[in-house]
């Protein structure tokens, strides 16, 4: 819905900066009643650290807000002359004077608005997006970042600080009774779930274990500090869940010794400060934690800033980026990488270059962007020669956003070293053809066991049907649904009465749009770009890591890349040249008005 | 700490996640649908260092509540008649 909006109304090759350019916010048809994790908020809009038109996902309590309010789409265009927040209350819309929050950070703005309005959801910008920061994001309620490649940006761009929804209308059910029972079963299967103890207390701790990839680099003594134990005795405040879900995995987190001792931060995973604590130059966990909070409120990107942060180390060391381009001295520690932080927030001397993001970098020497990992102009999220070519490695390639996590409910996570019958049995929860799986287990070569470029287009229609009905697709709890399921729930609370495959069709179809959007602003296969170093061993420790399949049986050439992605194609009804949906296939999906 | 006749319900805000199912699970059965701010059971500052839990006039203590708070924030204990 959100993505036909969009179309319906963007004018293609608009700047991201321009007026014209506009933000949907929208809410899935599930929003807002019980049903597990019904609380996602999804916004479109072109992109600046890309140029590509790209949704962009996020939870906690602001779409929750948004429906109980009475709405299920915002849209944002236009520019205010001066600084400004939305404010939703039920049937008040007004735009109000931002001018005290205005060069605050998100977690200030956040407090503020809750503060004056009460009970709220909460989208904010930090100074990042305020200063146009192109890797800047916002937080939904200070803990979930939504917006991966610019959205606070662009809110920065229109002067708009924040939108703040409530709402308190209530959300009728169309066969309450029928309903109910649907409910009760579900919520059992969710009681019983074995290790439904170990995620609420450990949260994405569980999923990652991060000590494990620091013991695999050999920083034994780092790895120690990012135990279980370590983080439930030193790290964990709380557990927080978006409305309605049962399997919370939201953290906040308090320091509660040494020179940051008090320090409480909220995150939507404690992954996201461990992840950088991965990176050489950080020491301790507290210091991963605190500059994750500098990051958090400045509306930056961890992901991106981690990745910068190695990225200049390295070509700093090879003197490729010298300490007088960079107009200071440049040190693998925590210093350093706070002052990163700083100067890219505030676009000051060097970081003016790196708040224009990768392309802007890549302008800086010829060989950069041989070096960089990054797709579109997005640093890329997993890394494949640690985790081996899954679906969620292979989808940064194609997705149009750039590198981005979006195919949720990938198989070869769930079927992780698994049988194939195990890999079949999450395909029908999928609501993947029987059709297609003699095509997904054919890869191009023997021994990789299934193809991944074929099985990627599955995950992303799972993903898109998940995310468009405003459900969470994170693994703990994608694993109850599956698309009959989700079918059921969506018609009983609607009363409408669509069948699965029409379900099914209509991500599809919504994926088509996106896609054809972006070929109209430019992309095309050539953008659909295996960064190089992926064929180059990654040194990890003692050991040195190669790009392979998902089974580890074959080692990924550029050869069977392409042959990957002409097999992603074809399963997407795309023409293999230009990547460009067919006729046949925008026929089919009714889309001729869009081409 | 909520007493009643028949029953007593314990809350342990501290394990509280603020997922506000015991509120949408009441304004079902009450309301009809399913409007937080109309439950008998109310959360302020779900996502606050410790939230607050509290009952309004009008719960019949029916229990459900407990019932289907996933997170042992709410627990039913039998009370004296
Ligand atoms: S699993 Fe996490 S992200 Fe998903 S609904 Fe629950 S708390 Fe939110
Ligand atoms: S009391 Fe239980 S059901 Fe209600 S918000 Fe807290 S954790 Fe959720
Ligand atoms: S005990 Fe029953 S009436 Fe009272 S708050 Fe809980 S669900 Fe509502």
């Amino acid at each position: 819905m959100n993505c036909k909006l969009f179309a319906d109304r963007f004018k293609p090759l608009t700047d991201p900066f321009s007026s014209k350019n506009l933000i949907i916010f929208g809410t899935g048809p599930l929003v807002g009643t019980i049903v597990p994790g019904s609380s996602r908020t999804v916004a479109i809009s072109k992109f600046p650290a890309t140029g590509a038109v790209a949704n962009s996902c996020g939870s906690m309590s602001f779409a929750f807000n948004l429906k109980q309010a009475g709405f299920d789409h915002i849209i944002i265009t236009g520019k205010s002359e001066k600084p400004v927040y939305l404010h939703i209350s039920d049937d008040h819309v007004e735009l109000s004077k931002a001018k005290v929050i205005w060069g605050k950070d998100i977690v200030e703005t956040t407090n503020f608005l809750k503060k004056k309005h009460g009970s709220s959801g909460v989208i904010a910008i930090g100074q990042a997006g305020e200063k146009l920061v192109k890797s800047s994001m916002t937080l939904i309620d200070k803990t979930s970042t939504l917006g991966r490649g610019g959205l606070g940006a662009i809110m920065g761009s229109k002067n708009l600080k924040a939108i703040l929804t409530q709402g308190t209308k209530g959300i009728p059910i169309a066969e309450l009774k029928k309903f109910n029972k649907l409910y009760k079963n579900l919520i059992e299967r969710i009681r019983k779930y074995p290790h439904r103890d170990s995620w609420i207390e450990l949260g994405m701790l569980r999923s990652l274990p991060v000590g494990m990839l620091l013991t695999a680099k050999g920083q034994k003594k780092k790895a120690r500090q990012c135990s279980d134990r370590m983080y439930l005795k030193k790290m964990k405040k709380r557990r927080i869940a978006c409305p309605s879900c049962p399997m919370a995995d939201k953290d906040i987190l308090e320091i509660r010794e040494g020179e940051y001792s008090g320090l409480i931060n909220y995150t939507s995973s404690i992954i996201n400060p461990l992840m950088m604590f991965i990176v050489d130059g950080l020491d301790t966990y507290d210091q991963a934690i605190k500059a994750f909070d500098l990051i958090s409120r400045y509306g930056l990107d961890s992901l991106t800033m981690t990745a910068l942060f190695e990225f200049i180390s390295k070509m700093n060391e090879i003197d490729l980026l010298t300490n007088e381009e960079l107009g200071f001295e440049w040190k693998r520690d925590y210093k350093t990488f706070n002052h990163l932080i700083e100067i890219t927030a505030k676009r000051e001397g060097f970081g003016d270059i790196l708040a224009d993001g990768w392309k802007k970098l890549a302008e800086q020497n010829k060989t950069f962007s041989n070096e960089m990992l990054t797709v579109k102009g997005l640093d890329v999220i997993f890394e494949p020669r640690f985790l081996r070519l899954g679906t969620m490695e292979f989808e940064q390639v194609v997705n149009p956003k750039g590198a981005h996590v979006a195919s949720g409910g990938s198989p070869t996570y769930v079927g992780a070293g698994g049988t194939l019958d195990k890999m079949k049995s999450h395909f029908n929860r999928m609501g993947i053809p029987e059709t297609a799986f003699s095509r997904i287990f054919d890869p191009p070569k023997k021994g990789m066991g299934v193809n991944v470029g074929r099985l990627t287009r599955y995950s992303e229609d799972w993903y898109t049907v998940l995310t468009s009905l405003g459900l969470c697709a994170r693994a703990q709890m994608n694993r109850f649904f599956s698309l009959d399921l989700v079918t059921d729930l969506y018609n009983l609370i609607t009363g409408f009465n669509l069948h699965q495959e029409e379900l099914r069709l209509s991500a599809e179809r919504s994926w088509n749009l996106l896609k054809l959007m972006n070929l109209k602003e430019g992309f095309s296969r050539k953008d659909d770009k295996f960064p190089n170093g992926w064929f180059k061993p990654l040194k990890m420790g003692e050991n040195v890591l190669k790009f392979q399949d998902f089974y580890g049986e074959v080692i990924i050439t550029q050869d069977i890349a392409n042959e990957l992605l002409d097999d992603y194609y074809d399963e997407r009804g795309w023409d293999k040249q230009n990547s460009y949906p067919t006729i046949s296939k925008i026929k089919a999906l009714a889309l001729e008005k869009y081409f | 700490m909520v007493k009643s006749k028949l029953i007593e319900i314990i809350i342990h805000e501290e394990r509280c996640t603020g997922c506000r199912i015991c509120q949408l699970i009441c304004s079902s059965i009450y309301k009809n649908k399913y409007s937080p701010t109309e439950a008998f059971i109310q959360i302020v500052d779900a996502y606050e260092l410790i939230p607050k839990i509290s009952f309004l006039d009008g719960c019949t203590h029916c229990g459900q509540c407990v019932n289907y708070c996933l997170y042992g924030a709410l627990e039913l204990k039998e009370g004296e008649e």
